[in-house]
């Protein structure tokens, strides 16, 4: 955008047409200084007005969830549709929602960084802002779905006079230390992250209050080699206590289901089945998020196509590990020859919540399997709508899971139906505002792109670069990073 | 100290007087000196604070401010200074009375807690009772407390003192004795108070003018005039279903709702209790009917006929009886002649007389009592010919000669206004139970003065002129005979509330006798008992709550067949067009004195699960024919062949409403489509629908009293159309198959003795270890062993469970969102075709599994494994993740989702079990197996120094309720106790074996014993 040689070809770092040689991975013949300005301008330029229209949408649904919480708080979990057969219904189904989108974010900033994909450098910041902002939202599920809230401290090993002392044998326990093990390394990896791009900012400040204010937030980095070295090696042993977790929450967060003795929960393919869900949620989600920030605040350079197809990509194979896994539950529910599990699981295709299954399966399997053509692939109208399927087919697996299996379980006389009320849909809603209030502040407060990061994969930062980058030749050292 | 100075005490007369000469002087140091309490160098407190003053203080003012906490109650409390004796606080005490209900009464044992009484339990004394209870008699004690009862006597609506009351019913006397009682209509209901029934014999001597009619909707009457019409004179029957192998019910419910069930129920599961489940030992039931009855549902063989109908099987039936040799005298003719039968029922006739005819003396028919007379009397004589009569049926004298029945009622209503001014309505409330050709609201307004004893103001309160507030019957003394005649004295546990009086009061008084009703009982007694005696039997009375050697003698009966040939032949023949309208009364509301009782109105009706509501029943092809649409058969079993249809709801299935119409008169009520039900046939029941009845029940459902006429009380003829309007019907269970899953497992007898095994074999249930180590028990094991055979799906363990629990009552909007809060619910099954279908029953508890999913994924540890083997939950720690009601196979587990119990009325308040915890909002609960039970018996042990239990010393309350004692818990530890015995059947199965839970409930199959003659066919 800031050359008229970006607009005249954007798409072209799609094309994979020559294995041998890799198309650039930012375009419009960006430079160290281009990359610092376009993505310093959006935090520290006016507030946008088209911002701040989002930010009241977004602060009305938190409201909502305030008023959500409080309604539930007062009165009680009866407000919810849950009955005595369904004890989770859409609380259970939000916070793996929720928790399952974070996953993309710390994929992005751990694996992708351990197995060096550079395209990640364009996307990490926001994605794993994203996971931050979901699994707050997640948190608020478990938190509140219990009956006495104000005693939820008791989930917490914390030495008491009251003898006692939280059962270890619950995975919900596990829960517990997986989420918050979570939420902690996922925040200190994003900050970690952060730290030269806000003293990039901070001496860029105008004002004296945004400089200190900074400043603080920097922890006196100078970008020195001393620190550059420290900071390497930081994130590198973050990236690796950050990848097992990728792996463990979303199987902990299984085992609920998986150790149960409820058929259609008990099930040992859960957990690299909810772990590949967790991916392919996350990164729909990504996309869905940073088609609107590319555009919206003009970063199609950075963000480019070629990254988004790569993220295209994960979703077409995650999506079908999850067609795999659901195809594979029912063979292994004919092959157990359990009448209770053949049942469940022809319940739920064909019993009264198959309008729900169908749902799932339609969004999971079948809309991902477009991406299999580039021209689909590489469309950002049609990967939006794609993706949006995906959270939605994703939402449904979840309650598909949670509801189906339990509303007909092992004795036919507590069958029953769950149905949502206002506030079940309102809490959810609320999620949603959380979650973008969150999300619009970090873009409008924060660097929503590595400024650092991107910077190092230019070509101009390459010592055996093959020359792509020939405005920049003189800034191949790591100093030019805080330009 | 500061005392008020002398100084400012002076004399203000003008005088100065003087005490000494230094006051005299007035000088300094004696002025200072008399602001001081003590004299010089006296040890006084600092005049200012001193630091360790300030220190002190503020300490103390905190551990002060901290004592706010101890709080006593503001108004004068006074200690049991004198006890009462007996009474040891937090020990509750039991004292026997009586409940008189449906021309009988039940002996109770009332637990009483520091004066409240809080638990019904049946009285093992009384022959009724047997130890257990019935629904009404289980739930009554609510009624106790329900905060709408009446709380004083009104004049036309307004407020009076008994005072006023009494005086007007004195004035009222007086004035009836100067014209000798003309114009004066007393209406009593199905009471049986000897010494009610004195006072009225007074009253009729008093006032010879007078007229007294009784009146309840649900009577025996039918039998009774089928005594007169059989045996020359009116007489009552009472049945001894144990020693009877062959029973035959003819549109009778007789194991539920009819009569004395409790002990028509304990003598049929006798006859198919384990030791009897063998060929020509056990028991069997045949059953006749139009609806499907709990007593339908435990039958062997089930035939589904019209009630209409019925009249004629009885007819063919005692027709075949004599055909194969059974002396009838003229009715064999007679009956042969009016028995006209399709040919399957003619089958059925001729097998099942051929299996009475096989059993004589040990066999009993039964019909129902909506039968006409005609049909009563012809089964009298069949039952005396089969020489049953003295073995399985004996007669006693009915208990008063009064005018009774629905013509009787309609006749008195018509006088009203002409040669009746005075109407006094003890107790019933027939401005909405009367026939409705009686017309009784309008023909009560035009009596010149009424008055109604009741314990709500209801509808008939509200039209009468006076209603005088009732006493409750566990609040006032009084009498009662139960059907065979045994007499029960009822005793109050509790001063009345609010200052209730009795019927036996209100017409002393208005013989101008003011004496309390205790005195009035006790004369009635002291006239039996004897003088020398008479106190120490009167203890014995109430000790053991009944009266010895009350019974009444067994009549002696004759057999008179010509007339009954007569009467058989005199009866108009059934109907064949139009529908069959076949009333009963509701299960929540009876006939509708029970609609505000919480319980009861959230009980779950026997068969369909409806709750909070009556509802028409109809057969899955009537509905057919009527449109009603698919939906609503969702619950039938599919025909054979063929799967589920899985997409159908369980959600509560939208209803729809019919109209039913009987002589020019609609009801339009929701409809269920039952499957077993008689085809052209609607069944409802009347109860509901109440105008003035409390907040609970004034309301609910719909009222179906107008369409019950005198001419046609039970079985009428009508017209029945669908109906647009929508319904919505709480039902606890929607889903009534079992989808081929072992949960109920049943064999007929032939395949019992083949296979004896054949309830285990259905699983294969290997032992597949656990993770944890296993549980070791040195001390007690406890278990519980429900036998299916018995089982009949009644519902009195839910009420028992109930009160017991502290339970609360979520209401109809709570049942739809399947809330309920039962801890102990009674699965109904239906298999075989939706036409002829077979139902079984399960009560289903928290199983206590050995291997319990519940306590594994608590994150708080709130539900853990007891010492003892049950599974606990610690209400105080549950935090309400709610994942053990997930991971619980059986759904046993309840969520408190609101604060039931906050606005729980004060009265009510007083019901609850002190031994119990009640739970708040936000915590799970289940089955305890009455773990307080256990402790008290535990507590009692240790008093006496034993270290373990003895056997029966702990009962549980759905355990002590079951009037066919079903239910057996005790110590699987101890090789002798009943339970273990019990579980030592080969019928022994556990429910989900398979999944390695170990369910510490033990499940016996069900045995039936069908007739090979009928089974080929």
């Amino acid at each position: 955008m800031s050359s008229a040689k970006a607009h005249a070809a954007p798409l072209t770092n799609t094309d994979d047409s020559n294995p041998a040689e890799r198309s650039p991975l930012i375009l419009g013949g960006a430079g160290f200084a281009s990359v610092t300005n376009s993505v310093a301008h959006i935090v520290e330029r006016k507030t946008p007005s088209g911002w701040l229209v989002l930010f009241a949408a977004a602060l009305t649904g938190l409201l909502i969830l305030a008023g959500s919480l409080g309604k539930l708080v007062y009165t009680g979990v009866g407000v919810w549709g849950l009955n005595d057969t369904v004890f989770w219904a859409w609380d259970i189904t939000g916070f793996v929602f929720w928790i399952g989108i974070g996953h993309a974010g710390t994929l992005i900033s751990a694996i992708l960084f351990l197995f060096r994909q550079k395209w990640r450098t364009s996307i990490n910041r926001a994605a794993e802002a994203m996971t931050i902002f979901a699994v707050m939202a997640a948190g608020i599920y478990p938190a509140f779905h219990v009956g006495r809230v104000w005693l939820l401290y008791w989930v917490f090993p914390v030495p008491n006079q009251m003898s006692l002392w939280p059962n270890f044998k619950s995975p919900l326990l596990w829960d517990v230390f997986a989420v918050s093990t979570y939420a902690t390394v996922s925040i200190l990896f994003w900050y970690v992250g952060l730290v030269p791009d806000l003293a990039t900012l901070r001496d860029r400040a105008t004002t004296r209050v945004r400089a200190v204010v900074l400043g603080i937030f920097a922890i006196g980095w100078r970008g020195s080699h001393r620190h550059w070295l420290n900071y390497e090696k930081a994130y590198l042993i973050l990236a690796g206590l950050s990848t097992p977790l990728v792996l463990s929450v979303h199987t902990i967060v299984s085992f609920d289901f998986a150790t149960s003795v409820i058929p259609g929960w008990h099930t040992t393919i859960f957990p690299p089945y909810f772990v590949a869900g967790a991916v392919f949620s996350g990164f729909a989600m990504v996309v869905t998020l940073m088609v609107i920030v590319r555009k919206a605040f003009g970063l199609e350079n950075i963000v480019t196509l070629r990254h988004l197809e790569n993220m295209n990509k994960i979703i077409l194979t995650t999506g079908s590990i999850v067609g795999y896994a659901y195809a594979i539950e029912f063979f292994t529910a004919w092959y157990s020859g359990n009448n209770y599990e053949r049942f469940t699981f022809i319940n739920r295709a064909f019993g009264p919540y198959a309008w729900a299954y169908w749902t799932m399966v339609s969004c999971n399997v079948i809309s991902p399997q477009l991406f299999w053509f580039k021209k689909i692939r590489t469309s950002i109208p049609a990967m939006f709508v794609l993706s949006i399927f995906v959270n939605i087919g994703m939402w449904f697996e979840r309650f598909v899971i949670i509801v189906t299996s339990l509303h007909r379980d092992y004795l036919p006389t507590s069958w029953t139906y769950f149905r949502p009320t206002i506030w079940d849909i309102s809490l959810f809603l609320g999620t949603f505002g959380l979650f973008f209030t969150a999300f619009l502040a970090f873009l409008r407060f924060l660097p929503a792109i590595a400024i650092s990061e991107v910077k190092g994969v230019l070509p101009e930062a390459d010592p055996h670069g093959h020359g792509h980058g020939d405005e920049s030749d003189d800034a191949h050292d790591a100093e030019a990073a805080h330009a | 100290m500061k005392r008020l100075p002398l100084l400012y005490a002076r004399d203000t007369s003008g005088k100065d007087y003087w005490r000494s000469l230094s006051e005299r002087a007035g000088s300094p140091a004696f002025q200072e000196s008399l602001l001081r309490e003590f004299p010089d160098d006296a040890s006084e407190p600092p005049a200012a604070f001193s630091r360790r003053g300030f220190l002190g203080i503020l300490g103390a003012t905190a551990a002060l401010a901290s004592m706010t906490g101890c709080r006593r109650p503001e108004e004068k409390i006074l200690p049991y200074a004198h006890a009462p004796e007996e009474i040891v606080p937090g020990r509750p005490l039991h004292y026997a009375t009586a409940f008189a209900f449906h021309g009988t009464a039940f002996g109770l044992l009332v637990e009483s807690h520091g004066g409240r009484p809080t638990k019904i339990e049946g009285n093992p004394r009384h022959p009724e009772s047997l130890g257990a209870t019935g629904l009404y008699a289980q739930a009554s004690v609510l009624d106790l407390y329900d905060p709408d009862r009446s709380q004083h006597p009104t004049e036309k609506g307004a407020a009076r003192t008994w005072e006023e009351a009494a005086a007007f019913l004195g004035q009222l006397g007086a004035q009836l004795k100067a014209r000798g009682g003309k114009g004066l209509a007393v209406i009593v209901d199905g009471q049986r108070s000897p010494t009610l029934a004195a006072a009225l014999a007074d009253l009729q001597r008093e006032l010879p003018a007078a007229k007294v009619v009784r009146w309840e909707p649900f009577s025996r009457r039918n039998a009774r005039e089928g005594a007169r019409l059989a045996f020359g004179k009116p007489l009552d029957s009472v049945r001894d279903t144990a020693k009877a192998k062959v029973l035959v019910a003819l549109d009778s419910d007789f194991l539920h709702a009819e009569g004395s069930h409790v002990k028509g129920a304990r003598g049929f599961a006798e006859g198919r209790s384990d030791a009897r489940v063998a060929p020509g030992k056990m028991n069997r039931l045949y059953a006749v009917e139009s609806n499907f009855s709990v007593t339908g549902a435990s039958a062997d063989h089930r035939l589904r006929l019209q009630s209409r109908q019925i009249p004629a099987f009885a007819f063919a039936l005692a027709a075949e009886l004599g055909k194969q040799g059974l002396d009838l005298g003229d009715l064999t003719a007679a009956a042969g002649a009016k028995g006209k039968l399709s040919p399957e029922a003619a089958k059925w006739a001729a097998s099942i007389a051929k299996d009475l005819l096989a059993n004589k003396g040990a066999s009993l028919v039964v019909l129902g009592d909506r039968q006409p007379a005609a049909a009563h009397a012809v089964v009298h004589l069949v039952n005396a010919a089969l020489g049953n009569v003295g073995a399985t049926v004996s007669h006693v004298a009915p208990f008063d000669d009064l005018a009774d029945g629905a013509t009787a009622l309609v006749e008195l209503a018509k006088s009203f206004g002409s040669a009746i001014d005075t109407v006094v309505v003890l107790g019933g409330n027939p401005v909405f139970d009367a026939p409705a050709d009686a017309g009784f609201a309008r023909a009560l307004g035009a009596a010149k003065l009424s008055v109604h004893v009741a314990t709500h103001v209801d509808e008939t309160s509200a039209a009468s002129t006076w209603h005088l507030n009732r006493a409750h019957f566990l609040e006032s003394w009084g009498d009662v005979r139960a059907e065979d005649g045994t007499a029960s004295i009822v005793q109050p546990l509790i001063a009345p509330l609010y200052d209730g009086k009795t019927e036996i009061e209100v017409v002393r008084a208005l013989l101008g006798d003011r004496h309390k009703a205790y005195e009035a009982v006790r004369a009635t007694w002291k006239k039996s008992f004897g003088v020398a005696d008479d106190e120490k039997q009167w203890r014995r009375a109430l000790h053991d709550g009944v009266i010895a050697g009350s019974a009444l003698p067994r009549e002696a009966v004759v057999a008179s067949p010509s007339a009954v040939a007569a009467a058989v032949k005199a009866l108009a023949a059934a109907p064949t067009d139009g529908f069959d309208v076949v009333f009963s009364a509701d299960t929540h509301a009876w006939d509708g004195r029970f609609a505000n009782n919480g319980w009861l109105q959230e009980l779950p009706d026997p068969m369909h699960k409806v709750t909070w509501t009556n509802v028409a029943l109809v057969s899955p092809a009537t509905a057919r024919d009527l449109g009603l649409s698919e939906a609503l058969a969702l619950e039938l079993p599919p025909k054979a062949g063929e799967k589920t249809d899985l997409s159908k709801g369980t959600d509560a299935p939208a209803a729809e409403h019919i109209i039913v119409t009987v002589g020019g008169v609609q009801v339009e009520l929701p409809v269920v489509v039952a499957p077993g039900l008689a085809d052209k046939t609607v069944h409802v029941t009347v109860g509901q629908g109440r105008k003035v009845a409390g907040k609970v029940g004034t309301g609910v459902g719909v009222d179906v009293y107008p369409l019950r006429t005198s001419a046609a009380l039970d079985v009428a003829s009508g017209t029945v159309a669908k109906s647009a309007t929508p319904a919505r019907i709480a039902r606890t269970q929607e889903h009534f198959q079992m989808e081929g899953r072992p949960l109920v497992r049943e064999a007929t007898l032939a395949e019992f003795v083949k296979d004896p095994d054949f309830a285990k074999k259905l699983v294969e249930a290997e032992d597949q270890g656990q993770m944890w180590p296993a549980f070791t028990y040195n001390g007690h094991k406890w278990g519980m062993a429900i036998d299916l055979n018995a089982c009949l799906g009644c519902g009195v363990c839910v009420v028992a469970c109930q009160a017991e629990n502290n339970i609360p009552v979520v209401g109809p909007e709570g049942v739809l969102l399947s809330r309920e809060m039962h801890w102990l619910r009674l699965d109904r099954y239906f298999e075989g075709t939706p036409d002829d279908p077979r139902s079984v029953t399960q009560p289903v508890t928290c199983q206590h599994c050995e291997n319990a999913p519940c306590e594994q994924v608590c994150p708080v540890g709130a539900t853990v494994h007891g010492v003892e083997g049950t599974n606990d939950m610690a209400y105080n720690r549950c935090i309400g993740t709610k994942y053990c009601g997930n991971n619980c196979p059986f759904k046993v587990r309840r969520f408190n989702y609101f604060n039931y119990q906050m606005d729980v009325p004060e009265t009510h308040k007083m019901q609850f079990n002190p031994d119990v915890t009640v739970r708040a909002r936000g915590v799970m609960e289940k089955c305890s197996f009455c773990i307080q039970r256990i402790n008290e018996a535990k507590i009692g042990a240790h008093r006496e120094q034993r270290e373990r239990l003895r056997d029966a010393e702990v009962v549980t309350a759905c355990q002590q309720s079951c009037p066919t004692s079903a239910i057996h818990f005790g110590d699987l530890n101890d090789a002798s106790s009943k339970v273990s015995k019990v579980i030592e059947s080969p019928r022994t199965y556990r429910l989900l074996e398979e999944i390695n839970v170990r369910p510490r409930v033990h499940y016996l199959a069900k045995v039936r014993n069908p007739n090979p003659e009928l089974e080929t066919a």
